[in-house]
């Protein structure tokens, strides 16, 4: 009986060890993908999508060799195209004080397209002079300038420049007359009534003929009075630049976000730099952030994307870019009447929520308070002007706070911001968080909990090295797994740029293709909460928004997005068959997923 | 061909359609017949928590205007001041075309009204709010789980999103698109390319891709139909701006009769941290112009209409140092439609006094959220509130609705 009993329990233990074992085989995250797959998953998650050519490198070189070179970026040799496309992106590398002279000053930026930037015409110390000197001082440059380089002045220097110079005013107000009617004649004598209708009312392809037709200034003024979507989609872009220069600094930085996904070597970094972009969104419509993001993202964001956490984290707290969006440069300690809070905890709290801690990471309101307290001061002078960081001890609550359990003694001034950034950059909640959302990104909307705790505990014990947490996650073997496999729905970003490079597409203008970005739910640098973009799939399954992937590729195949030429066209095999291949290739489930 | 029952209708739109690409207009109408009379259901939310407080406004308070010195909205009868409805609360002066609807007794007011998860994170509140269950986060929303089943086949426009995206609370089981914009073009490609794609799609291993790719190609049968004729707004309504654009689409798929039975529609910018006043007087300008333009648009069809406004969470009851508002708690509903007992504001009003507020900042939460849904979703929509809100225990009817 004993004898029989025992063996019952052997037997019973067995069928539960065999079903833990199958159970344990079934987790899809300790399968391991099979090798036909294990390169398109690569280029499907560490790049935007194969470009050809991509599949036979990775092969050459091994995978893990080739994700360890993509985690040092600075040793891959660059895309030669890719430089030749930067290159005349000129607002990119200028500091913000630098665009908004450039592009911003003078009157209703129309007069810039003609007239030089201030900071071409002049040296350094006298535009120091311009900003700062007496009315003599200022005289004495314009009149020692030649008339030529004077007229350039008058026509671009911002009003306060020619404060108490009345008759510099004069002659500024009637070469900007004179200048308006040379640039914007009126259509009427510029135009046959004939050509004007065309203009007003005739088809794409009756517009795009006139235009092509008329002479280089004359097709200038006639876009320099006109709405960008009143012309065919070639003519946007100068549209724009003639108009509007204020918009060019973020248009050339979308130019650069979608050159580098499609054509950067470096794809592991461009992923890197959007996710932490997003991560830390900011929102190009409010405000002056539409000028600060090109350093925003190139000054604060980029160099640390395998850098310190807490360096990012320090970098984006003290860019104008962030200050302004979550409202923090207008925060401040008790005003003198002690009745009125100067407070906002606008940043305080999406600090701990949003890029720290998570929701749940263990803060209360009281710690939002103690967050955004010792914040105050931490503003931006002239945020119209210069767009620089500076520490106000004017605005700053010098009391004693409590953050998390930390007091920060009276009296720490601007270190109370910095101690807030060590403390939440090595809270156990944010090594968490962080590792979530990268595992998240990288392997699968729910990822396994024992992935995140090993990134985390990478985080942790590497202080934030941010190169070492990616090493952790990529060369984990649920990277590459059948849990992770096509597990993903590709962002409209995701999927536009993939689509491109697969194609072999050449670009020469972003402008249409951030405009079906937009159309899907996805601008560029348009994401107004401070969430940005989730980073789940449920977000993007939508029929709206199947159908507009749908037509994307119809179009594209099509050849009919103008400044973008795709391989079935270029290769001229004339067949139609193709073309139709194509467009089914790319608006498949398959294809939707990465 | 004359005696086309609906069902063998939709069988054959699945079949032939999508080679001819389009759908007559009168074809569709023989399918939605028997829905014509269906009720609907409309959601807006207002994302980024407005501030309900400057919404409608206590003007009985004294403590309001000395939390607010500088963003109160002043009392009726001052210059700008705002629209008094009862003695006690007055309409933002920018809420001015609601005003006919409270008189004609097609709007009723909830103050104080909101969820009461403590939370002030606006991502967690809405999806809190969308999903319609506290504590625990489902993957479906309420909205979705008050669509009525049916039987039969159903209209593939029954739940429409007005947007690029299908929101939290209109994913679930019953299938549900998102529509940006009605005045382009739903044609998938070439038709035969799109036979293809709807034969991949339709077989996809993938459930998602399967079930938004069939709610794909069923939406563009329908809607290729009704986009053809321009739409023009009944009674000289006059929609405004982008949130007007959207619920001018919901209108039009209402008159398009497309089998419509719940629709989403959200109006984002509310997170006034600074600058409130003005920024305020602009969105709310947009927001009633849009709601009244829709009433008036829809004339009788309001009868079977019911449309519920909302936002994750109301703001702090004193201005912060920036001419803004905090995250806060409490907030106001509007509940608008042809059977709703307007004319009068519904719970309890908590009070401003420092002792009244939730945790001594905000405006208290006096009727929860799920009370103000589950009356509507039961009472207009014939649903189970238990089946709707689930672990959400049903309270005494606010009376909101006539039956």
């Amino acid at each position: 009986m004993n004898r029989y009993l025992r063996s019952a329990a052997c037997v019973a233990w067995l069928l539960i060890a065999i079903y833990a074992a199958s159970g344990h085989a079934a987790n899809p995250f300790d399968q391991k993908l099979s090798p036909e797959k294990r390169i398109t998953h690569l280029l499907n998650r560490l790049a935007y999508g194969p470009r050809p050519g991509d599949i036979d490198d990775v092969r050459r070189l091994g995978v893990e060799t080739w994700i360890r070179r993509q985690l040092y970026p600075e040793r891959i040799p660059q895309s030669p195209l890719l430089e030749r496309k930067l290159q005349p992106l000129g607002s990119l590398q200028l500091a913000t004080w630098q665009v908004y002279e450039g592009y911003m000053s003078g009157p209703a930026g129309m007069m810039m397209a003609s007239a030089m930037s201030p900071s071409r015409l002049l040296a350094a110390d006298q535009l120091v002079t311009f900003r700062s000197g007496s009315a003599d001082q200022r005289r004495a440059i314009l009149m020692a300038a030649s008339p030529a380089i004077r007229r350039q002045l008058l026509l671009s220097l911002p009003a306060a420049a020619l404060q108490d110079l009345p008759d510099m005013q004069v002659a500024a107000f009637n070469e900007r007359a004179a200048e308006k009617d040379r640039l914007r004649p009126p259509l009427t004598e510029i135009l046959t009534p004939a050509q004007l209708k065309t203009l007003m009312s005739g088809t794409e392809d009756e517009k795009t003929t006139l235009l092509s037709t008329l002479s280089m200034e004359r097709r200038q003024q006639v876009l320099r009075q006109v709405e960008p979507e009143a012309v065919p989609e070639v003519f946007r872009r100068e549209v724009v630049t003639l108009g509007q220069p204020a918009q060019m600094p973020l248009i050339e930085l979308i130019d650069s976000k979608l050159y580098r996904a499609i054509f950067s070597t470096r794809q592991l970094e461009e992923l890197l730099v959007d996710f932490w972009v997003n991560h830390f969104n900011v929102f190009s419509g409010k405000g002056p952030v539409r000028t600060l993001l090109t350093s925003y993202e190139r000054d604060a964001i980029r160099p640390h994307v395998l850098g310190r956490f807490r360096d990012m984290l320090l970098a984006t707290a003290r860019h104008p870019a962030m200050l302004f969006y979550l409202d923090n440069w207008q925060s401040q300690g008790p005003r003198d009447d002690e009745t009125r809070s100067g407070l906002n905890e606008n940043y305080g709290r999406e600090l701990m929520e949003l890029h720290t801690l998570g929701a749940g990471g263990g803060y209360t309101q009281d710690d939002v308070v103690a967050v955004a307290r010792a914040f105050t001061g931490w503003t931006i002078h002239e945020p119209g002007k210069y767009g620089e960081f500076f520490f106000n001890p004017a605005m700053h609550d010098r009391e004693q706070k409590v953050v998390l359990g930390h007091t920060l003694v009276r009296g720490g001034g601007e270190d109370d911001g910095i101690r807030v950034i060590d403390i939440l950059a090595r809270h156990p909640s944010t090594a968490r968080f962080i590792a979530r959302k990268l595992a998240q990104r990288f392997v699968a909307d729910d990822p396994p909990l024992s992935l995140v705790e090993r990134v985390a505990v990478t985080f942790t014990k590497t202080d934030g090295d941010l190169r070492r947490t990616m090493e952790t996650l990529l060369l984990a073997p649920e990277f590459m797994s059948d849990g992770a496999w096509q597990a993903k729905l590709k962002s409209p970003f995701e999927f536009v740029v993939s689509a491109l490079r697969t194609l072999d597409a050449g670009v020469d203008d972003t402008v249409p293709l951030a405009q079906k970005l937009a159309d899907m739910g996805q601008p560029l640098y348009g994401k107004t909460e401070p969430t940005g973009y989730l980073n789940t799939s449920a977000q993007w399954a939508s029929s709206a928004g199947l159908l507009s992937r749908m037509q994307f590729a119809w179009v594209l195949t099509a050849g009919a997005i103008p400044g973008v030429t795709v391989d079935a066209r270029r290769l001229e095999t004339g067949n139609a068959q193709v073309v139709t291949l194509a467009s089914v290739f790319i608006s498949s489930p398959d294809f939707q997923k990465r | 061909m004359t005696m086309l029952t609906r069902r063998s209708f939709l069988a054959t739109t699945g079949l032939t359609i999508g080679a001819l690409g389009v759908a007559p207009r009168w074809l569709l109408r023989v399918a939605a017949q028997a829905q014509e009379k269906r009720k609907i259901l409309i959601v807006v939310f207002q994302r980024g928590a407005a501030d309900g407080l400057n919404m409608v406004v206590p003007f009985f308070e004294k403590r309001y205007s000395a939390l607010r010195p500088s963003i109160a909205v002043a009392a009726p009868g001052a210059p700008n001041g705002g629209i008094d409805l009862d003695g006690r609360f007055a309409l933002h002066p920018s809420l001015q075309p609601l005003k006919e609807l409270w008189d004609s007794q097609r709007l009723a007011i909830i103050h104080a009204a909101g969820s009461s998860d403590p939370t002030r994170s606006h991502f967690d509140a809405q999806d809190y709010m969308e999903s319609g269950t506290q504590g625990r986060k489902l993957e479906d929303g309420w909205l979705n789980r008050s669509v009525p089943l049916r039987r039969d086949r159903v209209s593939p426009m029954r739940a429409v999103a007005m947007g690029p995206q299908v929101p939290l609370t209109l994913r679930g089981s019953c299938g549900a698109i998102a529509v940006d914009d009605l005045s382009r073009s739903f044609q998938l490609g070439p038709p035969e390319t799109a036979a293809v794609l709807e034969r991949l799609y339709l077989t996809s291993s993938d459930v998602r891709l399967r079930e938004h790719g069939k709610g794909t190609f069923d939406a563009a049968r329908s809607l290729a139909a009704i986009t053809k004729q321009p739409y023009t707004p009944a009674n000289g309504a006059q929609y405004l701006g982008e949130f007007g654009r959207r619920l001018r689409q919901i209108a039009q798929l209402i008159k398009g009769d497309v089998g419509l039975e719940v629709a989403f529609a959200d109006m984002g910018g509310w997170d006034h941290h600074t600058n409130e006043t003005q920024q305020l007087g602009f969105l709310l300008r947009e927001f009633g112009t849009s709601l009244a333009a829709f009433a008036r648009d829809m004339g009788e069809r309001m009868t079977d209409i019911v449309l519920v406004t909302m936002s994750e969470f109301g703001r702090t009851t004193a201005e912060n140092g920036s001419g803004g508002t905090d995250h806060g708690h409490g907030n106001v509903m509007l509940v608008i439609g042809g059977m709703v007992r307007g004319g009068a504001s519904y719970g309890e009003w908590p009070g401003l006094e420092q002792e009244q507020l939730f945790e001594g900042r905000d405006l208290a939460v006096t009727t929860d959220f799920r009370d103000v849904l589950g009356e509507v979703v039961s009472t207009h929509l014939g649903q189970n509130v238990a089946e709707v809100f689930p672990g959400h225990g049903v309270r005494a009817s606010l009376g909101l609705l006539r039956s």
